[in-house]
């Protein structure tokens, strides 16, 4: 197979009409071979696996292309269980002459397709549309080149069926193009020819206008039809860099494994096919050039490629992106600084010169787990139900977080042995939750019993932060500062109901619900038209609730905030939560216990009581 | 238990309209339409000893500030689920149990 190298077909397959009668030896088309070097000349064969009834009819010249009737067509060779009979010919190509000619993969094959109709072939017309018939195929008139290679005949352009039937036309052939194009007509053979090597990264795609002349004695006639050629690509360019060669990567409060960081931007002339996955042309590898087991353990770099026009002259390239990437999760105390250098190799371009080094300077700085010296101070009125949210905490640049894990518990502050169990049982009052989107811890209300107790005065708590991989920790002071006002009434009753059963502000209003952070329910007046984010609805606290977002206290308890938290399917118009709850709901949104509805306040008389007042009023 | 499915009153049928889905009052914006199938009609002669005892106490008012519900036409299996394309064209919208498929004196 190695003496077939550099010999391709410019077309992916050939087409061509054969009619009963037409006799031995005249030509049905031609096909054609590009080569490598001036020495080559192709040799054709047709090839089977297995020969099919109708191979002996055809004889396909091995030096020429040329592929001719071997015997004259009958009647009675035409399946007649067919309206039209095709008869698939491969082709292949070799730069040697070959004894046996089995079609395979070692070979350049090409497709010949012929399409048998039983019928005799049309005479010799006179109208525009038949002359033109006689000048061009009906499609099909698209061919590539490979760029860079040796010139020669692309393809025949006469019809080789149609050269007999008008004996005294004279049809001759020209090209023209609009831009510079290295192509021409051999007038001797009329074959189209490739005149000179091209270059894809200059034009990716010829149109030449292909002009036919019919001559007769008494008559001229011109027909145009425009080609498509496309230049096929091949590593002939190296990569480069633009600019820089070196990006500067500090790495903080991002230290999330798969994160990445820093792009490195190789270019590369070339195209690079996405399919099929095997083929490597143009594909690049790329290599960590350290020994460092540390660094080979927590990084690797992110490669990516694709394809763009504009800067490279509007014809395609590859832009090839290298990102740093994050193999683990980075300890926070990891403190140093180290120089990463990548090596990108073009394996496909032919010279030494196809590498491309990258450096990637990278500062790592340790992220100190510590609260800002402050004690933190809440307020909290005592008619305050459970679940209600004081406050959030968190260490300092938390927010930023990615990939750090810090979890908040709560301490009491100061263990005095000679303080009652009575006092001691007042920090049973407040509790802290994990945030579920962010590094923060949540307080909210756990007793109120304990919370609306006179002798419970202001609470002092410790808030221990710790963070998980190297359980680094770090506490701080706070105060919740409680008001004066005890409710005697509210002691009374622990029941605690759903804000979200409110339908009317004035209900609502009056309504101990769960999480309240006021010991009422608050009220939120939708004013849109339709199905708005802002419905109406009762919450215990319009700072979250409903904000479309299930957090850590509303999730305790399904009665907290169920317009945020219901799974259950919503009843009227409505669109869902991402993960649970209403995004947003028309009119107003209400629920019992986890079912939620929304409806227009205007409509409450439901269907059967209509239809039973009926029955009723029928009756009596 | 086993007596309790309902019964086919004569005169509780399924009836149907055709609708636009903003015609429903829903909220959604779209130019989507639908049959609804409602149940309609009188369920007096679904009544059972119950429903008349219930009469009876109603009019001679000894069921003070009370009126228990009646045997009502109502659906007991609903359409498949509707779903449509809103205005905007980004979000689908599904309706559940919106209309009826079969009727019964419940």
């Amino acid at each position: 197979c190695e003496g077939s190298v550099g010999l391709y077909f410019p077309q992916n397959q050939y087409k061509e009409t054969v009619y009963v009668g037409q006799s031995a030896g005249t030509p049905v088309l031609q096909v054609h071979a590009m080569v490598e070097s001036d020495s080559q000349r192709p040799h054709f064969y047709l090839c089977y696996l297995r020969p099919p009834t109708y191979a002996p009819w055809f004889h396909l010249d091995e030096t020429t292309g040329i592929l001719s009737m071997n015997k004259t067509l009958e009647w009675s060779d035409f399946d007649s269980a067919y309206k039209f009979w095709k008869l698939p010919l491969s082709v292949i190509a070799a730069t040697r002459p070959l004894k046996k000619f089995l079609c395979g993969l070692s070979h350049p094959t090409v497709q010949v397709s012929l399409t048998f109709i039983n019928d005799t072939a049309p005479p010799c017309g006179q109208t525009r549309p038949e002359l033109k018939k006689l000048c061009f195929p009906d499609k099909d008139l698209s061919s590539h080149i490979k760029e860079n290679r040796f010139p020669g005949a692309l393809r025949q352009l006469r019809q080789l069926t149609r050269l007999n039937v008008c004996p005294n036309y004279t049809i001759s052939y020209s090209v023209e193009s609009d831009v510079p194009a290295p192509f021409a007509v051999n007038d001797n053979t009329t074959e189209l020819v490739v005149t000179a090597p091209l270059d894809r990264e200059e034009r990716e795609t010829y149109s030449p206008m292909l002009i036919c002349t019919v001559q007769t004695d008494t008559m001229i006639d011109k027909f145009f039809v425009t080609l498509h050629i496309n230049i096929y690509d091949e590593d002939d360019n190296a990569p480069y860099v633009s600019g820089t060669d070196t990006e500067d990567v500090v790495l903080e409060f991002d230290r999330k494994q798969g994160s990445s960081f820093g792009n490195l931007v190789v270019y590369d002339r070339d195209t690079t096919p996405r399919y099929p996955k095997s083929q490597s042309q143009n594909r690049f590898v790329g290599n960590m050039m350290t020994n460092d087991s540390w660094i080979n353990e927590m990084f690797t770099i992110e490669y990516s490629f694709k394809e763009e026009k504009a800067i490279f002259g509007n014809v395609r390239g590859t832009v090839h992106e290298f990102r740093l990437a994050l193999k683990k999760d980075l300890s926070v105390t990891e403190y140093r600084t180290l120089q990463l250098d990548y090596l990108v190799n073009d394996t496909t371009y032919p010279h030494p010169e196809g590498t491309v080094m990258l450096h990637y300077n990278i500062t790592i700085l340790p992220v100190p787990i510590h609260f800002t010296n402050v004690t933190y101070l809440f307020t909290l009125t005592r008619r305050a139900n459970v679940y209600s949210q004081v406050g959030r905490i968190c260490v300092d640049n938390s927010l930023k977080f990615q990939g750090i894990n810090v979890t908040y518990r709560l301490a009491v502050a100061e263990k005095t042995e000679n303080v009652s169990d009575d006092v001691q049982s007042c920090n049973a009052a407040i509790s802290i939750a994990q945030s579920l989107k962010d590094m923060v811890g949540v307080l909210y209300v756990n007793d109120t019993e304990a919370l609306r107790r006179p002798e419970c005065q202001d609470l002092q708590y410790v808030v221990i932060a710790q963070e998980q991989q190297n359980l680094l920790q770090a506490s701080t002071q706070i105060l919740i500062v409680l008001d004066n006002d005890i409710n005697k009434q509210g002691l009374e009753d622990q029941r605690f109901l759903s804000c979200a059963k409110g339908r009317q502000r004035g209900d609502c209003e009056n309504i101990r619900g769960l999480g309240a952070t006021t010991g009422r329910c608050q009220w939120r007046q939708g004013s849109a038209k339709g199905i708005s984010e802002s419905y109406s609805t009762c919450s215990p606290d319009l700072r979250t609730c409903p904000d479309g977002f299930c957090d850590a206290v509303e999730s305790k308890d399904a009665s907290i905030c169920p317009q945020d938290c219901t799974i259950e399917p919503v009843i009227g118009g409505h669109e869902k939560g991402i993960m649970s709850g209403i995004r947003a709901g028309h009119g107003t949104c209400y629920c019992y216990s986890e079912k939620c509805f929304c409806e227009k306040d205007d409509v409450e008389e439901a269907m059967c009581d209509e239809v039973c007042k009926t029955i009723i009023a029928t009756a009596v | 238990e086993q007596r309790m499915k309902p019964v086919e009153g004569r005169g509780c049928l399924l009836k149907e309209v055709h609708l636009n889905v903003t015609d429903l009052g829903l909220g959604y914006r779209t130019k989507e339409e639908l049959i609804f199938r409602y149940c309609s009609g009188p369920c007096s002669d679904a009544e059972t000893n119950y429903d008349k005892i219930l009469n009876n106490l109603t009019h001679s008012k000894k069921l003070v500030k009370d009126t228990p519900s009646r045997t009502c036409c109502r659906p007991i299996t609903f359409d498949d689920d509707l779903s449509f394309l809103d205005d905007n064209n980004e979000d689908y919208h599904i309706l559940r149990k919106h209309s009826a498929r079969k009727c019964g004196c419940v």
